[in-house]
């Protein structure tokens, strides 16, 4: 049954994510909000897309938390970027019709499916949400390249650092953090098909980052107890998620 | 092919330090560690620190016993060897 997110209590979630890049209008706020969404929930562990599906809708993330993935031979998998309440992490699937990898819960997740012809309409009416989602586009590239470089030239304890503070700074951006905290909902091994290191590489660097003082981390909740020092060690500059308020950032 | 082993210690910046060298033809081709009280469940299996050659993976499997670690390698070893494709020599640039 279809339903709006003017219905849901997680509306906020996605104002709050596109409000962090950019402003909006109150028209737009209230076309987002009347866009038609069947909510799905989810175990973690499951698809949300495949690769080589054809969606017809996107999936705003409501609640939990999703991975982008790849699998690779012999059901090795990479995952390529987390995504947290208020995302679209399938937006492409409006324009680039076969999926080329596949995205995943990592959690127990809630989606909202919006229709492909709901979200063009939409933006026929207000042009400027193009440049809103393309900007969150670009920004989902700037993370790439940023990921790509912890693959290529940082080691495991700058990888794990940088990770952390971005996953800070992103969960804070749509008020998802708790002081110093927020809820980590990957495993080590999840980590590690990320951050291209081993669970058993994960596990000591998580020990090495506890031992020196920079994160405490109880079952999942990570909290963060110097924060210059890992920015430091991740060598993070917060410049490319391109938040609009220097607040978020720093 | 023959393997020979070689106990040794690792800095690895972690608990895990008791080492061994794996050695194919008498060259140094894998080091493996034995995990640490550090790694609960994986405490006392052997992690694939690093390989070299043919032997470099960008995964690092953990096996219960050197000797599954040693038949990993052996198959891996048989595995790449086959799938090599007998390219003639590289003499300079064309």
């Amino acid at each position: 049954m279809s339903e709006s997110l003017n219905s849901r209590p997680e509306q906020e979630r996605l104002l709050r994510k596109l409000e962090s890049i950019v402003d909006l209008s109150a028209e737009e706020r209230q076309g987002l909000l009347a866009l038609p969404i069947t909510v799905k929930s989810l175990d973690a562990d499951r698809d949300i897309v495949r690769e080589r599906d054809r969606p017809a809708e996107c999936a705003l993330v409501l609640e939990g938390f999703v991975c982008r993935y790849k699998l690779i031979a012999d059901g090795k998998r990479q995952i390529t970027g987390f995504y947290l309440p208020g995302d679209i992490p399938d937006l492409q699937s409006l324009y680039v019709e076969v999926m080329d990898h596949s995205l995943g819960t990592l959690t127990a997740t809630r989606v909202a499916l919006i229709p492909h012809d709901s979200v063009r309409s939409l933006l026929r009416r207000h042009p400027s949400l193009v440049e809103a989602f393309w900007r969150d586009t670009l920004i989902d590239a700037a993370m790439f390249r940023e990921w790509m470089i912890g693959l290529g030239r940082r080691d495991a304890y700058a990888r794990i650092a940088h990770l952390f503070c971005e996953l800070f700074v992103r969960h804070r951006a749509v008020r998802l953090t708790n002081g110093d905290g927020f809820d980590l909902h990957a495993t080590q091994a999840e980590l590690g098909d990320a951050l291209g290191l081993s669970t058993v590489h994960v596990n000591r660097v998580l020990q090495d980052l506890r031992k020196d003082g920079l994160i405490a981390l109880r079952g999942k909740r990570l909290t963060i107890l110097e924060w210059d020092e890992l920015k430091r060690a991740g060598e993070f500059d917060p410049l490319y998620l391109h938040l609009k308020s220097a607040d978020l950032a720093e | 092919m023959t393997m020979t082993l070689q106990p040794v210690n690792v800095d690895t910046g972690s608990e895990d330090h008791e080492g061994c060298l794996v050695f194919t033809d008498g060259r140094l081709a894998a080091v493996l560690v034995r995990l640490s009280d550090q790694h609960a469940g994986l405490a006392g299996q052997w992690h694939y620190e690093h390989g070299f050659g043919l032997l470099e993976s960008p995964t690092h499997p953990v096996f219960e016993s050197l000797d599954a670690a040693q038949e990993w390698i052996r198959h891996r070893l048989n595995q790449t060897r086959r799938d090599q494709p007998s390219l003639p020599p590289v003499i300079g640039e064309p």
